[in-house]
Order: C-alpha cells, then structure tokens, then sequence
C-alpha cells in the first residue's frame, strides 16, 4: 500500500494503539521522512504473522524484517538474555532502563548477531506483580498454597514454586475464566495487561511486588539487515534508538491509565510490601538457573548499577 | 499476482479432488516460492498451527462422540427423547430434534450427530411410515444444533483462528440460545410438515416409563452437566472438560453400562483417530495460508473495500451471511472457520460487531452449509445412514433451510440472543 | 509387476494397522495426561508443569500418523464433485496428479521439517527439559509415511488395481 522502494514488514503481538505498537510505527515516520520516502515501516500488529517464538524463527529466515518481542522466548535461545527474566534481578524500572541503556545492555543486544539478528533497541515491556482472587498478598506467607498461572519457563516455575505458590501453566486465553470460576487463584503481569485483559473484574487483589521487569526488544533479520547499504543501516539503528524515549513515554501513561481504571474499579493495590523475604527466597532460583561463569558475572553487574 | 497463485493453485487443486489439506498446503508452498521467500515457513506454520492446547478438543471430543454411541449412552439418549416428546406431531420427527439436543449437547459434532442419531432414528422412522426423505431431512438440519450448543469443538477452532483472546467459555454460553430455537425452529417445521402429510403421533408411554428412560439415561445427561458445570464451577477448563469428557465416557459405559467390550473400544479409538488427524491437518495447513493471506494483507484490503461499499453493519452482516453461505455450500466446516475468520473477523470488528456474536454467526451460516450440495458432510452422512440419494433429500429439504436460515437472521440481527447469557454469568 | 505390487501392500498394510494403532495409544495417552492434569491441580494442589507441552507433542503424532494412514485410506476431505462429471480415464489422471501433490508436500514434511529440526536443535522446551527439536520430529515421519502411501496409491493405479477414496471400504491385502 507504500510506495517505498524498501517496505520493512514488522511483527507485533500486542494490537494497533498498543505503545510498542505506536513505538516502531513512529520509527517508520521518521525513516520515511528522513530517507525522503525510500524506507518505510509496516506493522503487522495483533499476532497476525503468529505468536513470538514463531515469530523469530520468521525473522531469522528474513520473511519478516523487524520484530518486536518479549526476552522471555529467546531465554532458550541466547543464554545472556535469561539475566533480564530472573526473578527481582531490578530493583525497579529505573534501574531496569540504566543497565539496558548501558554496558550490559549494549554487550546482549550484540548477542543477537550470532543467531541471525540484529538487535536495535530495548523497549519497556512494564513490571509484572501478582494479583489473585482470595486475598491481599502481604508477606510471603500469604503466597502459600494459592494457585498462580504463570508463562511456560522453568525459572517462573520455580519462582513460584520457591514463594509457596502453586505453579499452573495455562494458554493465556484461559486465565480469565479460570480465575472467575476458580480453577487457579490468580496471575501475575503488568498494569496495561491486568487491565486490558480485564483480570482486574475478577482477580480484586494486586500486590506490586515487582518480581519481573523483563525488558522487550526491537530486532532485525541479519538477512534483511545485510541486504542494505551501511547509509541506510544506519538510519534504521539511529531511528530505532529515537524510538525509545517515545516508546517510554507511551508506555508510561499506557501504565498510569491502566492503573487509574483498574483502582477506579475498587482493586485493592498493596504498594508497600516488604520485597526482602520474597528476594531471600530466590537463593535456589538463583542456585539453580544461574549456573555458568557468563551468567554469574552478568548478574553481578547489574546488580553494581546504581 | 501473488493471490492468482494462492487462489488458482488452491481452487485448481481442489477441482481435481486431491485432499483439502493438501490444497491449502501446497497453494501456500506454491505463492512462498513465487514470493522468493523460504518456504520452510509454510512447515512451520502447519507445525505451529497444530501445536495448540485448545486444540486437544477435538480429538477428546471426537473420542467421547464414538465411545457414546459404541457404548450405549446415544441409544439411551433417543430412547428418553422418545417417550418425553413421541406424542406431539410429527412424534419421531420431534424425537429426533429433541435427541439432537441432548446428544448434540454432549457430542459437539454434526457428523457424529447425524451418524449416531440417523442410524438409530431414520430406521424406526421409516418404518413407522413416516418419509425417509423426512427422515434424513430431520437428522440432517436438526444436527446443525450440536455446533451451537455447548460443547462445541468448532466454537474452540473459532477462538483459535480469531487468535486465541476470546473466552471459550463465553462462546460456549453465547451459543446456548441460538442452539434451542434453531431446535424450536425446526420443532414448529417438523410440525408443520408432519400435519401436511398426514403423519401420526406416538402413543405418550405415561410419566412413569419416561422416569425410568430418565433414570437409565442419567449417566448420559450428566455427562453434560459435569462439562458444563465442570467448566463453570472452576473444576477444569473448557480444553481440559473435553478430556474429561472421554474419561467419563468411558467409566459409564465399562463400570455402568457394561457395555463396551474391548474390540468395541478400540474401534472407537481408531475411528475417533482416523477422523480428528483428517480434520486437525486441515487446520494445521490453513494456519499456513492463513499466514500468508495476513502477509499480502488481504483482509486489511477486504475491509478497506468494503468501507467502500457500506457503512451500514447490518448491510455489512448480510453481505458476510451471503458469502459465507456460498463459501459453506462448496467447503468443508473447520477449514472454513480457519481461513474466513482471520479474513471476515476483521471487518465485523471494524463495524463495532461483537467477536462472540459473530462467532456464534459464523457457526451457525457454516452449520447450514454443511447439509447443503455440492459439499455437505452431514449431508452425505444422513443420506447415507438413510439410504436416499442427496437428490431425494434436497427436493423436501427447502422448509428446513428456511427455518434454519431465519434462525441464522435472527441471531445475526439480535445481538442479545447470543450476548445475553454470557453476560449474566460475568 | 503386479505381485511385487500387492506384496508391497501386504507389508504396508500391516505397517499402516502398526501406525494406526500407534497414534490410537499417543490418544489415550492425552486422556490420561489430561485426567492426571486435572486431579493434580485439583485434588493434591499441585499441578504437574509436563502435561501440557507431553499433550502437545503426542497430539502432533496422532495427527501426522493419522493423517498418513488416512492417505493410505483415501479418506481425507476432498472436493469430489468435478470428478463425477468427467470421463473415467481423466478422473484417473486427475487422482494420480493429487498423489503426485500428496508425495511433494510430504516431502516437504521431511526436507523442512529436517531443517526446522535442526535450526532448534540447541533450544529447549519449558518444563520438559528436552531439545526444541522434539516437536518437529512427528512432522517428518508423518510426512515419510505419506510420501510412502502416496507410492503405494500411485503403483496400484499404474498396475490396475483398487485404490480406495473417501466414501469406500478399506483395502484388506
Ligand atoms: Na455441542
Ligand atoms: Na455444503
């Protein structure tokens, strides 16, 4: 429907409006405006070329140019990224957004060149916290026994498993039900998703714990990539980075909006929980996961960031 | 140019008669390659597009569909159906529509509908001098209700094609109401059609024979209950009541009923194999051109042009009915869902048409395409099991289509009559 | 020609029973997967993670043997309503070009379905622990099997004999 000389097909799991949706359309602007019209973006939101994990193997035959995902299905893919899905590895989205705009940040994104892709940016991805049906979570003690549908990972398992809960892998489609008719007690995920989903009308109790922060990335098929003067590379990586601040901003008022409408429907939000014990109970999580000298060293610079 | 090869490839192959999955498979392999693309995607996307949980519905509820009519549970069904509703007009033509409805319940299927109902029905029919065009005509449209009510494994393939967000349980429900008055629909036809020939009623065997049917059909209707309530009540989820569903069926049929001889079960097995792979490969392979239809963009254009045409939902509605009935009359239920959902969900969303509601209505359009020619499995099926040929069918069939087409009208132009219920269970 | 034909039947019709029989096993093994899912999450609260993804991959099997042994069956949907109104030697050849697309798309199954195999071969799948590869395997025996039914289908026309499609009895020698 362009009239580009160069259209890059972009994927996108989240539906049209969603902020990293708006982000890389944004991108396309400013790449058709600043290569006068020669390159342009098209985004292929709402999971219409299919879901993440198929999506990248797309990317890396080069069928699809650009994608954005989330780090959690390249965990078993470039072992770096599992740092960014380990439980309380941030100590908030701040320290979240200074370790991937810096060293640590820039040496992963270049992990990606070994398995066909070519990483250009970080996006927020929000901070993910447990809600449930039956009561507020206060301390670690009220985790035990209650059923939590968490992502299919081992590390989200296990951290759930390590709090007490009872660790239920189950399709997203069906955690809404689920929780209503009380198949599991509650989920875990971000205030724009807690929302959107509509899991607030059902789950009354979200304690921002914080466990999550797991970073989304904007990458390219090294195929795609390689096919493309140095001039024109370089106008993608510059505008993929001028991406960011517009994307961190969407993503922020995305959050406070879902966060006005989800305490407007009287959630009851425990903001002040102690994190110390639910960190405490990460040393297995840690022991178990974070095995290999590359990792070890990975967490313990994160963890210098101020 | 791309879509001449992805269409002229699918519909040249489907001329010559090779396999529908195939089809699909091979036009998308086809437009991959003239796109210079890799045409290992198409692979991934047939492996991708079966390995979904929701999915395991339909062999679970395949299986539990054989294991009941093997096993006892859809002859006990009829049997009940008979003495409750034998009496009024039309007696076996309305026993069948209610049988339908309790069988129908469970079994999720049209074809498993209309195989395990018309065998144990058209016989009896037929020999009460009733037609066996009436006969068949009655099984086939009235097997339309097993799509609606819940469960039904094409509502599962509907939320998966639309991309998996919707809940399945609120289909479910919303099909409830749809399902009973396309049954009293079809009641009042039956009636009608029945006065005109002349035909008579069954003598009422009295409350006391109809508790003891009741009671020996118990085990059957409970079936639903559990499936239904299960799902409700939080025990399981949609995709898990249908495992549950075989695991029941076959506890009452071994420890009840005691009616299912080892031989028996494996033919059911066997059988519930050989159909769930033929229709779960369909699938698999429309997901691959489906993805391609997504990449050229086709229903992006197809709601841009019809913009073009009308801003009117309900003009929108009828146009989606009419295509869909025409596309329904030469294919096959589940790869249509698969690859008009992705293509037609779009625009409904686009005219502010609720994704539950349309889901019932595609359902219901494509329900009714399965009891028409050229293609129509139900059809087939009941012609079969009756021993008539389609031709004969078709000739008395028109009051049938006709109800079933007002009910389609109705539910499409009601939004209430499928978004009511699911409503008052949020 | 035509006894190496029906000698080539009678191993691929024990053989296709063998499969049949194979993905009738991997269906009950679902159920059970799925009993034990239910009853570990309701009855001990403790919900076994290895259901799902086990369900998933045998449900691959179930489909692609089935599949295949439904090629040999003739018993897939298909669009018969041309074939009825042309001459019987086209029809024939019209059968034969829709094996010849069975055998290409099967090996299709086998050729990508290796490269698929390989390309995950170093990635895991969540909770089982075992290579992503795993679930590209059923796809390249299904599609070995059709390409093998469609070759049967394909000699048996060429030597004359009966070979079923959907609607008639299956082939017992
Ligand atoms: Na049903
Ligand atoms: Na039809």
């Amino acid at each position: 429907a362009t009239a580009c000389d160069i259209t890059l097909k972009s994927s996108d799991t989240h539906p049209e409006g969603y902020p990293t949706v708006a982000a890389v359309q944004y991108m396309g602007e400013l790449l058709e405006e600043r290569s006068n019209g020669r390159i342009c973006v098209e985004v292929f939101h709402s999971a219409q070329l299919g879901e993440e994990k198929d999506t990248i193997e797309q990317t890396q035959l080069g069928v699809i140019d650009l994608n954005r995902v989330s780090l959690g299905p390249f965990n078993n893919i470039i072992e770096e990224t599992k740092v960014f899905s380990l439980p309380y590895i941030f100590r908030g989205t701040d320290h979240m957004h200074k370790v991937v705009d810096g060293e640590v940040g820039e040496s992963i994104l270049n992990e990606f060149s070994n398995h066909g892709l070519v990483g250009l940016a970080y996006y927020d991805g929000g901070s993910r916290s447990f809600y449930n049906s039956k009561k507020p979570i206060t301390s670690i003690e009220d985790v035990e026994g209650l059923k939590f549908r968490v992502m299919q990972s081992d590390v989200f398992v296990d951290m759930v498993s390590a709090l007490g809960g009872n660790a239920t892998p189950l399709p997203y489609g069906e955690v809404y039900s689920s929780i209503q008719t009380g198949v599991i007690d509650g989920a875990e995920n971000n205030w724009p998703s807690f929302e959107s989903s509509g899991h607030y009308e059902v789950a009354g109790y979200y304690t921002l714990d914080q466990h999550l922060i797991v970073p989304e990335v904007l990458v390219m098929s090294k195929k795609s990539w390689d096919g493309l003067a140095p001039d024109d590379q370089e106008l993608i990586r510059d505008a993929a980075k001028d991406s960011v601040p517009v994307m961190r901003e969407l993503w922020a008022a995305r959050e406070k909006a879902s966060e006005e409408k989800v305490r407007a429907a009287g959630v009851e939000i425990v903001e002040d929980v102690d994190k110390t014990p639910f960190i405490n109970a990460m040393d297995p999580v840690y022991e178990k996961h974070v095995k290999s000298d590359k990792l070890k060293d990975l967490v313990q610079k994160i963890r210098a960031v101020e | 140019m791309e879509l001449v090869v992805l269409f002229g490839t699918f519909t040249g192959l489907l001329l010559i008669g090779a396999p529908v999955a195939f089809c699909l498979g091979v036009s998308s392999f086809a437009t991959i390659a003239f796109l210079g693309l890799p045409p290992v995607v198409v692979f991934q996307r047939l492996n991708s597009g079966i390995s979904v949980f929701a999915l395991l519905a339909i062999p679970f509820f395949i299986y539990a569909g054989e294991l009941m009519v093997r096993g006892d549970i859809a002859r006990r069904l009829v049997a009940l159906a008979g003495a409750a509703v034998g009496h009024l007009r039309g007696g076996l033509g309305q026993v069948n529509i209610t049988a339908s409805v309790m069988f129908g319940g469970i079994s999720g299927s049209a074809a498993a509908d209309a195989s395990a109902i018309g065998g144990l029905m058209i016989p009896q029919m037929a020999e009460r001098g009733y037609g066996r065009d009436y006969a068949v005509n009655i099984t086939v449209v009235s097997s339309i209700i097993a799509l609606m009510l819940p469960p039904s494994h094409n509502l599962i393939i509907y939320s998966i094609a639309a991309g998996g967000r919707m809940s399945i349980a609120d289909l479910f429900t919303a099909g409830i109401i749809p399902g009973l008055l396309l049954a009293v629909a079809l009641m009042i036809v039956a009636w009608f059609v029945a006065k005109k020939r002349g035909y008579s009623t069954e003598p009422f065997p009295g409350a006391r024979a109809v508790f003891g049917l009741l009671v020996g059909a118990l085990p059957g209707l409970i079936l639903v209950a559990i499936m239904f309530g299960g799902v409700r009540s939080g025990v399981f989820t949609a995709s898990e009541s249908s495992g549950i569903a075989v695991i029941y069926a076959i506890a009452v049929t071994i420890l009840v009923y005691r009616s299912l001889p080892w031989n028996e079960f494996v033919a059911a097995t066997l059988s519930a194999v050989r159909t769930s792979s033929m229709v779960l490969l369909v699938i698999g392979s429309a997901a691959a051109f489906g993805w391609l239809l997504a990449y050229l963009r086709v229903p992006a254009e197809l709601v841009q042009w019809m913009k073009g045409v009308s801003q009117n939902p309900l003009v929108i509605l009828l146009m989606l009915n009419i295509i869909l009935l025409l596309l329904g009359t030469f294919m096959d239920m589940s790869p249509l869902i698969v690859i008009t959902t992705p293509i037609f969900l779009p625009v409904a969303l686009a005219y502010g048409i609720d994704p539950v509601q349309f889901g019932i209505i595609l359902i219901l359009n494509l329900g009714i395409g399965l009891c028409t020619p050229p293609v129509g499995a139900v059809l087939f099926v009941g012609c079969a099991v009756g021993k008539i040929r389609i031709s004969e069918a078709i000739k008395t069939i028109w009051p049938f289509y006709f109800a079933a087409i007002f009910v389609l009208m109705m539910v499409t132009y009601i939004p209430s009559l499928s978004l009511w219920l699911p409503s008052v269970f949020k | 020609m035509v006894d190496f034909v029906l000698a080539f039947s009678r191993i691929l019709a024990v053989f296709s029973r063998l499969v049949l029989w194979m993905a009738g096993a991997g269906l009950v093994a679902m159920t059970v997967f799925i009993g034990m899912q239910v009853w570990g999450r309701f009855v001990l609260n403790d919900t076994p993670t290895w259901t799902e993804t086990s369900s998933i991959l045998l449900m691959g099997w179930v489909i692609f043997l089935g599949a295949a042994v439904g090629i040999r069956e003739g018993n897939h949907l298909s669009f018969d309503v041309l074939l009825y109104v042309l001459p019987r030697p086209v029809v024939k050849i019209c059968h034969s070009i829709s094996d010849l697309v069975v055998i290409a798309f099967g090996t299709g199954m086998i050729g990508y379905g290796l490269q698929l195999a390989a390309t995950t071969w170093a990635t895991t799948i969540p909770n089982l622990g075992i290579t992503g590869a795993t679930s590209f395997f059923s796809l390249i025996f299904g599609g070995v099997l059709m390409v093998l039914f469609s070759l049967e289908r394909l000699l048996r026309r060429v030597v004359g004999l009966h070979t079923p499609r959907f609607g008639d009895d299956v082939i017992e020698e």
